[in-house]
């Protein structure tokens, strides 16, 4: 075929600004550290990328909800232990007290103790985490018990039943709150009158029955503790699971998105070495002229 | 016939070889000059085809009378012409319509870690960290911040493609100037081309002039053209004359009725409408009118679709200080979605609570989140569509539907197989049942119509009733045109990433088809090129020849010079 001078130049031109656009397009694979810049490098890696990174964030969410909410039942459980141990040490005054031996000055000894432990029952009952009253259902912006009097007379239930629902993943929802009225039952109001007989000295047929309230109490308690247990730990089952989800879109993600740097280095040299011999050939022959060898 | 013709025939060889020395030195002037053909000296001896003036000696027999070399032609393939016109067009119509499109990805900038697939998963995330946190005022700050971020990147890449469909519009205009100018150039080219044929000469630069905005006039649109016998070319621009002997016809650029703010090229003849089936014009207004209007509407679907979506389940809802039945997000598409500045001042009217005095109640937040994994109803769909708070008959109102994740996206209709039943069908009313619902009567008050499949409910419609609502009149009122299709649209996710990943796949193929006609436009110019381009050793090996035919032309004169003495200054001096 006839080459002229000008298709000669325009292939040149065109080898050129092609060796050269590779070079470029590496460059920025290398320099990014993904194969896909803009969606039309790969229409339907793009759309896996764009589900994967969506899924990663949903999990990375679904396990700070996991997080907040783990923290939320620590401190509910925490505040269950202590009320546990508060009852046990009610118990065990109320069994002294109940065995006849004690005389009135003794028992108002008592009284005074059970005094105590109603108190600090209720500020477990009242207890905080962040802005929120925890064991108030939904209103948490006011203490969950109402104390009325000093020593109290009465101590009142004001929260509701309202459940923290938070998603922790894909198909579940769980409830991080527990209601005070379930976890405490009467027992603040009933541990009111067991004080109230200490201290007026009845006999231990009238403190008796305190018992079997007390008894009926710390069994609730460590039920509502079994089921903050387990909830925690589906929590953790939910996070850890989570986690190994995440490590695999990661890997997922990268396998679409990210170069592979030994691949993409050894075609960065070979674009190199074409290029080179692109701009050697054109150096040669654009020398080549008849006009070289006329006289 | 004598020495003299001998002379005569030197010096005719004498100017045809200076002629082609000139034509070479114009060829290699030419040589980088767009569109220019080489041309080549006629060389034709004189005498010897019978139809010249011939000598006759009768003991030599028949000699010609030397060179002819009146003609200088271009050497040029009209065919590879047409063909190379039609890839230019081609070439056009996908480079101009590719890069439109290549902005508009960078406008969706996805994937990345600052595209709006990102911002659309913080704008979940906050609300799923309000439903940890109802309380907490840190929690809808930081879903104020990550709402009016992502509203306002929605409204960015409106703006933006808007600005791009009036670039493009700008670029109507100036393809419109491009093709009147041209067409003025080629008529004002045919009428020299025939001043100066019909002298009897070659008008060989002025028809590679007119070639070339032939090539530049194939570039903008689709262009016919036929050389008439008076040597002008008539120029056809889709259905109607462009150029017709020296007079050339207009474009004009006139505001488009049926599209506010954009504008349609007309003939300036008739008024009709300019129609090109390729070229850049075709290529511009494709991006224009069908590909970025799509692109923006999908954009307003998607927007709208979080808009209604959302709002339908914040309005039922209840803020920290009480406040009820604020919209989250004001506004109807992408170009005005943005949060409601209500809650932008007060992030605690956010409504995250299902009832007043629920400081601690998350229900509506996580119903909100959870539209992030669950397909939504599309808000101000077609028409044909039923949607919330739509009157069915008299007193009647659909007051809420709610759809199971399970159905996948599309158009559901309501049709009745019996009395007293009906029946929900994907895609069609005679598509797949995907769920039955046996009616019964409502009211007065609030009921719903439930489809289920087997044991799942597929869908609910909630109706408040204003009096008795009889299975007939609901079997009537719902297979009704207007309200017997519920649409359902994919998760907001899934469906923003059908948009990035089919303009990927819309970018790709124009830059594939871009790339491709480009290649076979090179093709042909080069083969265009192969025949009409000028070859510098060609010509200088042209130069040579000529150079040493007019050296032996000169002897040939010499030759004679020397006989003619020998006759005349040497012959009869015998006895001188």
């Amino acid at each position: 075929m006839r080459l002229s001078e000008q298709s000669r130049l325009n292939s040149q031109i065109s080898y050129l600004s092609q060796a050269t656009e590779r070079m470029d397009t590496i460059q920025r694979q290398l320099s990014t550290n993904k194969k896909i810049q803009r969606a039309s490098d790969d229409p339907s890696g793009t759309a896996q990328s764009l589900r994967y990174r969506e899924d990663i964030a949903f999990e990375a969410q679904m396990r700070r909800n996991v997080e907040n909410g783990t923290a939320f039942l620590n401190v509910t459980e925490s505040a269950l232990s202590g009320a546990t141990d508060l009852l046990q040490r009610a118990r065990e005054l109320t069994v002294q007290a109940s065995n006849g031996t004690l005389g009135a000055q003794e028992k108002a000894g008592v009284g005074t103790e059970i005094d105590q432990i109603l108190q600090q029952m209720a500020q477990i009952g009242n207890t905080k985490f962040g802005d929120a009253y925890i064991f108030s259902g939904h209103q948490t912006q006011q203490p969950a018990y109402v104390v009325t009097g000093q020593p109290p007379t009465v101590i009142n239930y004001q929260g509701d039943t309202g459940q923290r629902v938070r998603r922790i993943s894909q198909q579940d929802t769980v409830s991080s709150n527990v209601i005070g009225s379930d976890a405490f039952g009467n027992i603040m109001n009933q541990l009111i009158s067991l004080r109230d007989n200490l201290k007026n000295g009845a006999p231990a047929t009238t403190i008796n029955p305190s018992l079997a309230d007390i008894d009926t109490a710390l069994n609730n308690v460590l039920n509502v503790r079994a089921d903050v247990g387990a909830r925690l730990n589906r929590f953790e089952a939910t996070s850890s699971r989570s986690a190994d989800k995440d490590i695999n879109l990661q890997e997922m993600r990268a396998g679409i998105e990210d170069i592979d740097l030994a691949e993409t280095i050894v075609s960065m040299t070979a674009q190199q070495n074409a290029l080179q011999a692109a701009l050697g050939a054109i150096g040669r022959t654009s020398n080549m002229s008849l006009l070289n060898f006329l006289r | 016939m004598g020495l003299s013709l001998g002379l005569d025939i030197a010096v005719k060889a004498l100017r045809a070889h200076q002629l082609a020395v000139d034509v070479a030195s114009h060829n290699i002037a030419n040589v980088q000059s767009p569109g220019f053909s080489r041309q080549r000296v006629l060389l034709r001896p004189i005498g010897m085809d019978g139809s010249d003036h011939f000598s006759r000696d009768a003991l030599l027999g028949r000699t010609g009378f030397g060179v002819d070399a009146s003609d200088v032609n271009r050497v040029r393939d009209l065919f590879l012409d047409f063909q190379a016109r039609q890839t230019m067009s081609s070439r056009g119509e996908y480079g101009s319509f590719s890069q439109p499109l290549s902005q508009a990805e960078v406008v969706f900038n996805d994937p990345s870690d600052d595209g709006i697939s990102n911002l659309l998963g913080k704008f979940w995330a906050a609300w799923h960290d309000v439903v940890n946190d109802p309380e907490s005022s840190a929690a809808r700050t930081s879903l104020v911040h990550a709402t009016t971020t992502l509203t306002s990147r929605l409204q960015t890449a409106n703006a933006e493609l808007t600005q791009q469909r009036a670039d493009l519009n700008f670029q109507v205009g100036s393809i419109a100037d491009q093709i009147n100018g041209k067409a003025e150039e080629l008529a004002r080219l045919n009428l020299q081309v025939k001043q100066v044929e019909l002298s009897g000469d070659k008008a060989n630069d002025l028809r590679d002039r007119r070639d070339l905005l032939l090539d530049d006039l194939s570039k903008l649109g689709d262009i016919h053209y036929v050389e008439q016998p008076d040597t002008s070319v008539s120029v056809y621009l889709g259905s109607h004359e462009l150029v017709v002997g020296t007079a050339a016809r207009t474009v004009n650029q006139v505001q488009d009725p049926a599209q506010p703010g954009m504008t349609k090229l007309v003939y300036a003849l008739d008024g009709d409408d300019v129609s090109v089936s390729s070229g850049q014009l075709k290529g511009v207004l494709d991006a224009r009118d069908v590909a970025l209007p799509d692109l923006l509407a999908k954009l307003n679907t998607f927007a709208s679709g979080l808009i209604g979506s959302i709002n339908t389940i914040h309005q039922a809802g209840f803020g920290l200080d009480n406040s009820t039945g604020l919209q989250f997000l004001t506004g109807t598409d992408a170009s005005t979605i943005a949060l409601n500045s209500v809650l932008a001042g007060s992030p605690q009217s956010i409504a995250a609570a299902s009832g007043a005095n629920k400081a601690g109640d998350g229900s509506i937040a996580l119903a909100i989140a959870n539209l992030q994994i669950a397909p939504t109803m599309i808000a101000g769909a077609a028409a044909a569509n039923l949607v919330v708070n739509e009157s069915l008959s008299a007193g009647n109102t659909a007051t809420g539907l709610s759809i199971s994740p399970t159905l996948q996206p599309g158009s559901y209709f309501i049709t009745s197989p019996a009395p007293g039943t009906l029946e929900l069908r994907y895609g069609s009313a005679a598509g797949a049942v995907v769920g039955t619902a046996t009616l019964a009567p409502i009211g007065p008050g609030s009921g719903a119509i439930t489809f289920v499949n087997g044991a799942t409910t597929v869908a609910t419609i909630n109706v408040a009733a204003g009096g008795l609502y009889t299975a007939a009149q609901q079997e009537a009122d719902l297979t009704a045109a207007g309200n017997n299709v519920i649409s359902v649209q994919a998760a907001p996710g899934a469906y923003y990433d059908n948009i990035v990943s089919v303009l990927g796949a819309d970018v790709n193929r124009a830059r594939g088809l871009a790339e491709s006609s480009g290649m076979l436009n090179d093709h042909l110019e080069n083969m265009r090129q192969a025949v009409s381009g000028v070859n510098l050793d060609e010509e200088v090996t042209n130069l040579n020849a000529s150079q040493k035919a007019y050296q032996a032309a000169a002897r040939v004169i010499t030759t004679i010079d020397e006989m003619l003495d020998t006759l005349i200054n040497r012959t009869g001096v015998v006895g001188r």
